[in-house]
């Protein structure tokens, strides 16, 4: 690791200039920000203008719960979100507000749920997700084995799954492969999947990741949030088994990655646990950098483990982050997205949500257009 | 993370018991019992089909508590839609207590977890079933339940096709829970609660006593003191009963108390009163055939405040020591000490170098006197007698308070009001002083527990984060009595990151022996709200 350092460190910098270049190149696109709060809202921000300029109604959904994992098109045309208590997926047209697909994930005596795992292959054909599908019998449930549901975004509002690959369950998060040619699937492990067969053609370890004083990590990846940099990130905690309970050491916080192009993973434990680490997102300029939000926002320098912190103003659930790399976009509660400077890590801004609903659950994703 | 239990509001819950103490229309049992079994045939018999008379798919595989059955026919009506009136509810709940109920020593070592004892630490009797099962709720809430092995995993598949993310919460993501659960835990459940016992089958055999008549009873209600009076019970058909009361606390207070109760299963005893100027529920068993009545009782609505209870039959004929007050003597001390029971005749006899100095007042309930406890008294327990009856350890004898722990060992209190639906849920504490052993050393096994005793009460940050945070200043303050009062809940624009008023505090007691001081301190942890309070946490 430490041999391939200097040279990545390089080719870090290189894409930072092309990344600029690119930037500066194509005046017209800018940051939007799209997410959804309670109970039926999808909604997009102008990032730098710090507006909201589309509000769209999910239509016919549960009232009384919130939206969880949302995804948009690439090109910021359509965003899918899982709703209803998590029975349904809609994809919204962005624009016109139009719900373009839905799928419902109950049918006769199965309820299917999607408790969080979802995306959309890049070329933005098909959508994977986790469904956890339950039998209702007159007086009893019956739990059903998990399947990765794949739909074709053209099959519109009652669109069925195309193909349903086997799985583990408890999958959290799933992530295609930049090239779309690898499904991840965060369970027990990070498995790399054939997302045509289910095939498990690999995997990096989680659960079985072993190191010297080290027991099983621990982390809650429920935040896709990687579209920028192309990494996907968490933070996790691990106990330090060499040192007894009660030693701040004996538990440690880290950010662990895989970089979704290159297949790569790599981590760094930082700090002895202290704060709350929630979800974690890379920055694409300066790749070395991720930052970390809950009720603290934190910087990691992936190479070093340096970190810099500061409180924040209540709490927060899921980070995102600009085209440039410099601005911070953090969100989840109060009806409230701050906007932070990823140098200073200070307050530039703020974006209300249309109703001044909480987001809760749900991602806070960025697309440039 | 909560992420499904805040889905249906607190509405849901009728006042724990209040389901449970509403008086019966019709009028003999038998009457009673066909009817209700007609009416579970009507109600849930569309789901859950009829194998015989009497039996039906799920209804019939497990055995509750009133709570319990309670709590299981209140999800059948807001999950399955299941539409009843507030008297079907009751009436189903006590048919289904009595015929599918738990003998009363299945319950004795979690009468915590029914009677809503605050701040309990749960000891898990099965490890394996604790470290899978009680992470969102309570290990009680399954030990006051009896079921076949294919029944608690019907349970499990219920837990996971209602509540996906209880597989990737924390608890549940850290192992295979599902197949733990519904495999190897499922297996020790079915054994270690099984549905079928002899406990309870020769408890259906026996002919259950009734309570009514006359009681004599006693008490102790933390911040108040000991107490005793006495109750009547009289029949109001059907299992029900009216009770009167009167109580009368060492600190002088006196309450008369009115209400009704239901007796499920012939010893789960529930009641509503009308005490002093509040409503309090009481959650007791009958027990020893009909001979004593035990338990807790507590305020409607604010159940961190009440009491403990005991008692026995006034009108028995048997003498009965219940308690003495106060329950310790210092060496060299003039003390006044009451005796309650029933049928208390003849000479008191304290043990040795206890000496009555004069008998100040006596009935066949009580006996009050004045002792001399001897400068060079033994530190230990005394037995106190009567004619016919004696009672070990009802008195203690102590030289020096040699350590005060503070009860309960890990209090909580949770803010609340403050525009929210919740009231604030208070932590009352106590002192209690315990003498060195025959070791001579505080902090051992043989330390002699003396009992409650006034403290100055202190508080302060438990640690660096609430040095921090300044959960002093914010989190709540203490009454001379060891009233802890939580602060109001939501964000409070004052703290840092607009916090609630949560806090980690360190509690301390003072108390005075003597010209000493012995101290003890306990963390105290004020939290959030529990949105979801279902009769069995
Ligand atoms: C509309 C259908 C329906 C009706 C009517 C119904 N139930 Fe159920 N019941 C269910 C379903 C579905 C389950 C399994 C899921 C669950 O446990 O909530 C269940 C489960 C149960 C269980 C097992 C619960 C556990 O803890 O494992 C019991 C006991 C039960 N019902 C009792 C009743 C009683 C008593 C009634 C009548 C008051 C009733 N049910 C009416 C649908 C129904
Ligand atoms: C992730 C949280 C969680 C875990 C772990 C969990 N439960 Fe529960 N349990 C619940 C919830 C939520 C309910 C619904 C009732 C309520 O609203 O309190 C419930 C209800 C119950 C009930 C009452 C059901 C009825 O109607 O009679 C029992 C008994 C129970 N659980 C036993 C278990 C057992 C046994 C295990 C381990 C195999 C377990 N629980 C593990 C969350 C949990």
């Amino acid at each position: 690791m430490s041999m391939k350092k200097s040279k990545s460190a390089s080719a870090l910098k290189l894409g930072a200039i092309f990344l600029a270049l690119y930037a500066t190149g194509a005046i017209a696109a800018k940051d939007y920000l799209v997410t959804a709060s309670r109970p039926n809202l999808v909604f997009v921000a102008d990032a730098k203008e710090r507006k909201v300029i589309k509000t769209h109604t999910i239509p016919n959904t549960s009232m009384g719960n919130s939206p969880i994992t949302l995804v948009p098109s690439r090109d910021g045309k359509v965003a899918y979100v899982i709703h209803n208590r998590w029975e349904s997926i809609s994809g919204i047209d962005l624009d016109s507000g139009k719900e373009v697909f839905r799928a419902e994930l109950s049918e006769g005596d199965i309820r299917g749920k999607a408790p969080f795992a979802m995306d959309l292959s890049p070329d933005g054909k098909e959508l994977a997700v986790f469904v956890n599908p339950t039998r209702l019998l007159p007086g009893e449930y019956q739990v059903q084995d998990p399947y990765i549901a794949v739909y074709s975004t053209t099959g519109g509002v009652n669109a069925k799954p195309v193909r349903k690959l086997p799985t583990t369950r408890r999958v959290a998060t799933l992530a295609y492969s930049t090239k779309g040619d690898t499904l991840y699937a965060y369970g027990w492990e990070m498995l790399k999947l054939d997302p045509q067969s289910g095939e498990v053609k690999g995997m990096h370890p989680w659960r079985s990741w072993q190191r010297d004083n080290r027991g099983e990590p621990d982390t809650l990846p429920i935040w896709p949030q990687w579209e920028q940099s192309k990494v996907f990130a968490t933070p996790f905690y691990v106990a330090s088994t060499d040192k007894p309970a009660g030693d701040p050491a004996s538990l440690r916080a880290g950010i662990w990655t895989l970089d979704l192009e290159k297949d790569v993973v790599n981590y760094k434990e930082f700090e002895n646990a202290s704060v709350v680490l929630f979800s974690s997102v890379v920055n694409p300029v300066r790749r070395n950098e991720v930052y970390t939000v809950y009720t603290q926002l934190t910087r990691t320098d992936m190479e070093s483990g340096k970190m810099d912190r500061v409180d924040l103003d209540h709490t927060y659930y899921n980070v995102n982050v600009s085209s440039d790399g410099e601005e911070l976009y953090i969100g989840g509660t109060q009806g409230d997205i701050a906007v932070h400077d990823s140098r200073s890590l200070k307050k530039i801004g703020n974006i209300r949500t249309p109703n001044g609903a909480d987001q809760v659950l749900t991602s806070l994703r960025v697309f440039t257009r | 993370m909560g992420i499904n239990s805040r889905s249906h509001g607190k509405g849901r819950w009728l006042v724990p018991a209040m389901a449970l103490i509403a008086p019966f229309i019709v009028s003999s049992a038998a009457a009673a019992s066909a009817k209700a079994e007609a009416l579970v045939s009507a109600k849930c018999g569309t789901c859950h089909a009829a194998s015989e008379p009497g039996k039906w798919d799920r209804i019939s595989d497990s055995r509750r508590t009133p709570e319990g059955w309670d709590m299981t026919v209140a999800r059948m009506t807001y999950a399955h839609g299941v539409v009843l009136s507030g008297t079907e509810r009751r009436d189903i709940v006590k048919y289904l207590a009595d015929e599918h109920g738990l003998a009363p020593q299945e319950t004795a070592s979690y009468r915590y977890i029914l009677d809503r004892s605050p701040s309990v630490i749960e000891h898990f009797e099965d490890e394996e079933i604790g470290q899978t099962c009680a992470r969102c709720h309570s290990y009680g809430r399954i030990a006051v339940q009896r079921r076949t092995e294919g029944e608690w995993r019907k349970l499990v598949h219920f837990h996971v096709g209602q509540y996906p993310a209880i597989e990737i919460q924390a608890g549940g993501r850290d192992r295979n829970w599902f197949e733990i659960a519904s495999g190897d835990v499922s297996q020790r459940l079915g054994k270690v609660y099984g549905l079928q016992s002899e406990a309870w089958k020769s408890w259906k055999e026996t002919k259950h006593a009734s309570p009514q008549g006359k009681w004599r009873l006693v008490g102790h209600r933390p911040g108040w003191g000991g107490y005793e009076g006495t109750a009547t019970v009289s029949p109001g058909g059907d299992d029900t009963y009216r009770v009167d009361m009167r109580i009368k606390y060492a600190n002088g207070k006196v309450e008369n108390a009115k209400g009704s109760s239901i007796l499920y299963a012939g010893h789960e005893w529930r009641a509503k009163l009308r005490q002093g100027d509040k409503d309090i529920l009481q959650v007791f068993s009958l027990k020893e055939g009909g001979r004593e009545l035990a338990g807790r009782w507590f305020e409607e609505g604010n159940d961190a405040i009440g009491g403990d209870f005991k008692a026995v039959r006034a009108d028995g004929g048997t003498p009965v020591i219940l308690s003495v007050q106060p329950a310790m003597a210092r060496a060299g001390a003039k003390e006044t000490l009451t005796i309650n029971g029933v049928g208390l005749k003849g000479e008191v006899s304290l043990g040795p170098d206890v000496v009555v100095s004069k008998v100040v007042s006596r009935t066949l309930e009580q006996l009050v006197v004045e002792v001399e406890v001897a400068r060079d008294a033994e530190t230990g327990v005394r037995t106190v007698s009567l004619d016919g009856v004696s009672s070990d350890g009802a008195l203690k004898v102590y030289r020096s308070i040699d350590l005060v722990k503070i009860v309960p060992a890990h209090p909580m209190a949770r803010v609340g009001d403050g525009g929210g639906k919740l009231p604030k849920v208070p932590a009352q504490l106590e002192a209690v002083a315990y003498a060195a052993g025959a070791d001579g050393k505080p902090g051992t096994d043989d330390d002699l527990r003396l009992g409650v005793v006034d403290a100055k009460w202190g508080l302060a940050n438990l640690n660096e984060a609430a040095e921090k945070m300044r959960d002093l200043d914010f989190a709540g303050r203490i009454e001379p009595n060891g009233l802890f009062l939580p602060n109001e809940a939501g964000p409070n624009p004052k703290r840092v990151f607009s916090a609630n008023n949560a806090g980690e505090l360190l509690v301390t007691a003072a108390v005075q022996d003597g010209d000493r001081t012995v101290s003890a301190q306990a963390p105290l942890i004020v939290t959030v709200q529990r949105w979801n309070d279902p009769p069995i946490r």
